[in-house]
């Protein structure tokens, strides 16, 4: 009875296996962030976003492209730096709850990850298709561009590279090694960033028609296809999770 | 491992936590393909995806089931060949069409206004139900790439024909013959395509005048299956496990 006690006491004062609110949160945070992004752009797209030569082109969205560079430069370097920091150096002598419960908190970094690419590569790189269709492009600095590569794209690498960091970092499943899927995971939408130098490279030759299945583009099409690596770490994570349950499931 | 150190304390707890992963697991595994495959198939196929005035009996016909079955195969390689779960395709394919709907409606008319009914997207479902139901049934990738990807090809016409073909009825404008499709385009002008760009209906003097979109499917049909076996070995590697050391870097 008493060691009943004991364990009901212990089970109040320990912290959640999942913590529901971090998930929410960090779901809600990108989806109340990109409709702002989204309202900013239908406001502040047609009324100073068409005339890269316009002051109110360099107010509006010149400043916002040199704010959210730094502001995303630092976020890497915090988010990154902070998990690196206080990295468990005894990872490998964890308790069994506590590895599930990291698990649990890596998944959260997975899910905003998931979300963080839906915004980057499908919601903000179709988009920037409509916005060349209706304006004259004069400019590598679009307000789609502003958005779509400078914005969302590095924002799903700060969350990917934040994930892999805490994988590698805390959770015994990858201390074998680097995970060569999350690897590709991460590096692959990452390289998408890089690709930019060539499509913008490209497009400065020549006042080109927006093709969207123009060979200029393929970079984007080659590394997208590195999102598919999500499924080794599923089938890792799988295999390491059912590790875990496999006896109370049984 | 001890029965104090066990990661659950109860069969329901380990039943509770493996329901959450799997949601966990879904949703990361939807985004992120909706994402890769999104942003392949708009590069690949888009601008017919995009406009009613490219979706032709011919190109559209051949190209969209050609680049859209990479993900659906690559996807099917990971949860029919490690969970046995019949969905790889469909589970693709609605991700991909829950993405493009979003963005033909909130960016294409909420941000440049053009109407839904010029910038809709095709229909990839039937060819995915079908490409799972032949896995399923068969567990063979040979016969679901045979078959399968065949009939991917076939079907996409027939699919998209309910909601493309009143916007194929010919109609005199100007003098001109053309399609209601063309007129939309002709209307809703896009600065980024001029009209000598527009790949539809190329070629002259065709032999084959009334039967393009059947002939044109049979292609497509025949390049899927050749696609639907590639991408199953892609899918394949992209499900490894593998780790590599440290110092390979």
């Amino acid at each position: 009875m008493a060691a009943t006690t004991e364990s009901v006491k212990a089970d109040a004062a320990e912290a959640p296996l999942l913590n529901h609110r971090n998930l929410w949160a960090g779901i809600t945070l990108y989806l109340v962030f990109y409709s702002f992004i989204r309202w900013y752009e239908g406001v502040y797209g047609w009324s100073a976003g068409l005339d890269s030569f316009a002051p109110e082109f360099e107010t509006y969205w010149m400043n916002m492209l040199y704010i959210e560079i730094v502001a995303e430069v630092i976020l890497f370097a915090g988010i990154n730096g902070y998990i690196w920091k206080t990295r468990d150096r005894k990872v490998m002598s964890i308790t069994p709850r506590e590895e599930l419960r990291r698990h649990f908190t890596h998944w959260t970094w997975l899910v905003c990850y998931g979300w963080a690419i839906y915004w980057g590569a499908s919601y903000f790189t179709e988009q920037d298709g409509t916005w060349h269709q209706t304006i004259v492009r004069d400019t590598d600095f679009t307000p789609s561009h502003i958005i779509e590569f400078y914005l969302s794209y590095p924002i799903y690498i700060i969350t990917g590279t934040a994930s892999f960091m805490y994988a590698k970092t805390r959770l015994p499943t990858y201390q074998e090694g680097l995970h060569l899927m999350y690897l590709i995971a991460v590096i692959g939408p990452f390289m998408i960033l890089p690709n930019v130098g060539l499509n913008e490279w490209g497009h400065t030759f020549w006042f080109m028609e927006e093709l969207f299945v123009a060979p200029l583009h393929y970079g984007f099409v080659f590394f997208g296809w590195a999102a598919l690596a999500i499924m080794g770490v599923v089938n890792t994570e799988v295999m390491a999770i059912a590790k875990l349950l496999k006896k109370d499931l049984a | 491992m001890s029965a104090s150190q066990s990661a659950v304390r109860s069969r329901a707890e380990a039943v509770q936590v493996s329901r959450t992963f799997d949601w966990m697991i879904l949703f990361t595994l939807f985004t992120a393909v909706l994402g890769g495959y999104h942003i392949h198939y708009m590069l690949t196929g888009g601008d017919w995806d995009f406009w009613t005035d490219w979706k032709d009996r011919r190109l559209w016909v051949t190209v969209a089931p050609i680049v859209s079955i990479t993900f659906p195969a690559a996807v099917q390689a990971c949860l029919w060949w490690r969970y046995r779960l019949p969905v790889g395709a469909t589970i693709s394919v609605v991700a991909l069409m829950i993405g493009e709907w979003i963005n033909r409606y909130l960016n294409f008319w909420g941000w440049t206004y053009f109407p839904v009914n010029i910038c809709f997207p095709s229909n990839l479902l039937p060819g995915a139900i079908v490409l799972d139901v032949i896995l399923m049934l068969g567990n063979s990738m040979t016969l679901t790439a045979v078959v399968g990807g065949l009939a991917y090809g076939l079907l996409f016409y027939p699919g998209n024909w309910p909601v493309i073909a009143p916007l194929h009825v010919p109609v005199e404008y100007n003098g001109m013959m053309m399609t209601l499709a063309d007129l939309q385009g002709y209307h809703y002008v896009r600065t980024g395509t001029p009209e000598y760009i527009r790949m539809v209906e190329k070629g002259t003097l065709r032999t084959f005048g009334k039967d393009v979109a059947p002939v044109s499917a049979f292609f497509s049909g025949f390049v899927s299956i050749i696609i639907y076996f590639l991408w199953h070995f892609f899918g394949r590697w992209f499900a490894k496990t593998d780790f590599i050391a440290d110092d390979n870097l």
